[in-house]
């Protein structure tokens, strides 16, 4: 039998639990997502989310463990990979709990993952013939980060966002404009409807590194609105988003043109943008790289990443201690 | 007591950030108020830089609390920076335990802190951030302080 690893992923929204082998081949993903609970707040609830991962982690973890053909009670795995950060304090330690205590009864290590170097090993799920170097744009409701990769769990952050995440700023335009959440899905599909720079939106981070801004695209769409009332919702929408992907593909050009590699990948919830697929497919087109697009599932927050990522870091890092607690603010930069 | 300050610019909101941060004192909690994109989170990066902040401080929306650690003269350690837009109940503010986490040479600053006012009582500082017609910002500072920090806040809004 192949050394198979349980993940375990609780960061924010989703309860999910999925089994991995060792060529990460998954054998099981569930993700049991409290998102319906919130789309009623127009944001994440934090405790209504810790809350909602107590009742479900034990039914999520034990659906992934029978889905995978392994008795529940006693499956035979290799470890468990758990995110401990960042994310929800509260949300994190449910996790957390969870996989210390499968880990004591059935005598097997757990390992603490990254929640953002899980993301950083989803491609590695979807392709096989995956060549390094590789760029990744990692971009979420929490995150925002231009990523070089020279092999699995080699990284360095060339640049990240200097106030909100992508996802946040899409998040809370949404909620402005009376939108419903999450936001991306909503300004994505009203976009498709309105016209691009019918709103005059300013061109940030023009500087020669590779951080992201998008607060100040959200703060001139707010002004805007407020100043413009009859403008057209769609019109707004296909002008924000268009703003977001046009620095999101400058800033990745960038990095494609300082730093040669051979893939280019998108990772996190706002990789299933539409404008931002298609623009990085372009970009790759046009330097000649392969381009590394995540299949919907793979976008958003799941556990067959962390048990990849927990994988990796098992077999080179030897597992965590009992003592580890979970890190709300945990920084990529800082995972070696 | 109040005092108002306009700003013109960002770069005016995180200077007023990093003059006010001469007035906290360890165990503050300071409410930041108003509307999408009027200030609050360039605000927080001034009152960083003013506390001695090394990192970057982005936005806190998404872990609710972030914690930076800070060096100054004023005997603040950590600074708190919360964020309670997501949160829809009482309750789940007073989970945050802010109150326990200034306890320990630390303050907190709370943006959509309005949303929670009642949770912390009359004991703590407001920042109101409204946007002007000219797109500057007027900071309003709310407080019951002592005359020492008054007149720090009287220099400050000058």
């Amino acid at each position: 039998m192949m050394g198979l690893v349980l993940g375990i992923e609780t960061s924010c929204d989703e309860t999910a639990a999925s089994v991995v082998d060792e060529e990460f081949h998954v054998l099981s993903s569930v993700i049991e997502s409290s998102i319906d609970q919130h789309r009623a707040f127009g944001g994440v609830v934090p405790e209504l989310a810790g809350r909602a991962h107590v009742a479900t982690i034990g039914p999520v973890v034990r659906r992934a463990l029978s889905d995978a053909g392994l008795d529940p009670h006693d499956p035979k795995i290799l470890g468990i990979a758990v995110t401990s950060g960042p994310g929800l304090i509260g949300s994190l330690l449910v996790g957390l709990s969870a996989a210390k205590a499968y880990a004591l009864a059935w005598g097997v290590p757990f390992v603490g993952v990254n929640h953002l170097e899980g993301h950083l090993f989803a491609p590695l799920l979807e392709s096989s013939d995956l060549e390094w170097p590789l760029t990744t744009l990692l971009v979420s409701g929490g995150h925002s980060l231009i990523v070089l990769q020279s092999g699995p769990g080699e990284h360095v952050v060339l640049g990240e966002t200097i106030d909100d995440a992508a996802g946040e700023a899409y998040d809370k335009v949404a909620r402005w404009l009376g939108l419903g959440y999450p936001g991306g899905p909503e300004i994505d599909h009203l976009a498709q409807t309105g016209t691009a720079g019918s709103l005059k939106l300013p061109r940030s981070m023009t500087g020669d590194d590779y951080d992201l801004s998008f607060s100040g695209l959200k703060t001139a769409v707010v002004r805007a609105t407020e100043k413009q009332r009859d403008l057209p919702v769609a019109d707004v929408a296909a002008s924000f988003q268009a703003a977001v992907a046009e620095q999101l593909l400058r800033k990745l050009r960038r990095a494609l043109e300082h730093h040669p590699v051979k893939g280019l990948a998108l990772a996190g919830g706002v990789a299933a943008n539409s404008a931002l697929r298609s623009g990085v497919t372009e970009l790759a087109q046009e330097f000649g790289v392969e381009v590394h697009l995540p299949t919907m599932a793979m976008c958003t927050d799941n556990a067959a990443m962390i048990a990849a990522a927990g994988t990796y870091r098992l077999r080179h890092d030897g597992p965590s201690t009992w003592d580890l607690s979970a890190s709300p603010n945990w920084q990529l930069a800082d995972v070696s | 007591m109040s005092w108002q300050r306009y700003c013109a610019t960002a770069e005016d909101t995180i200077a007023a950030g990093e003059a006010f941060a001469a007035v906290l004192r360890p165990s503050d909690i300071v409410l930041l108020s108003g509307t999408l994109g009027a200030g609050k989170t360039t605000f927080v990066q001034g009152v960083a830089k003013g506390l001695g902040v090394r990192e970057r401080v982005t936005s806190p929306t998404f872990t609710m609390v972030r914690e930076h650690t800070s060096s100054n003269a004023l005997g603040i350690e950590t600074l708190h920076h919360c964020d309670v837009y997501r949160v829809e109940s009482l309750d789940e503010v007073l989970d945050l335990a802010l109150g326990e986490l200034v306890e320990d040479s630390a303050v907190a600053l709370v943006e959509w802190g309005e949303l929670a006012a009642s949770v912390f009582g009359r004991d703590v500082m407001t920042v109101d951030f409204r946007v002007d017609d000219d797109d500057g910002r007027t900071l309003t500072v709310d407080g019951e302080l002592a005359a020492t920090r008054g007149a720090q806040l009287d220099r400050w809004a000058s």
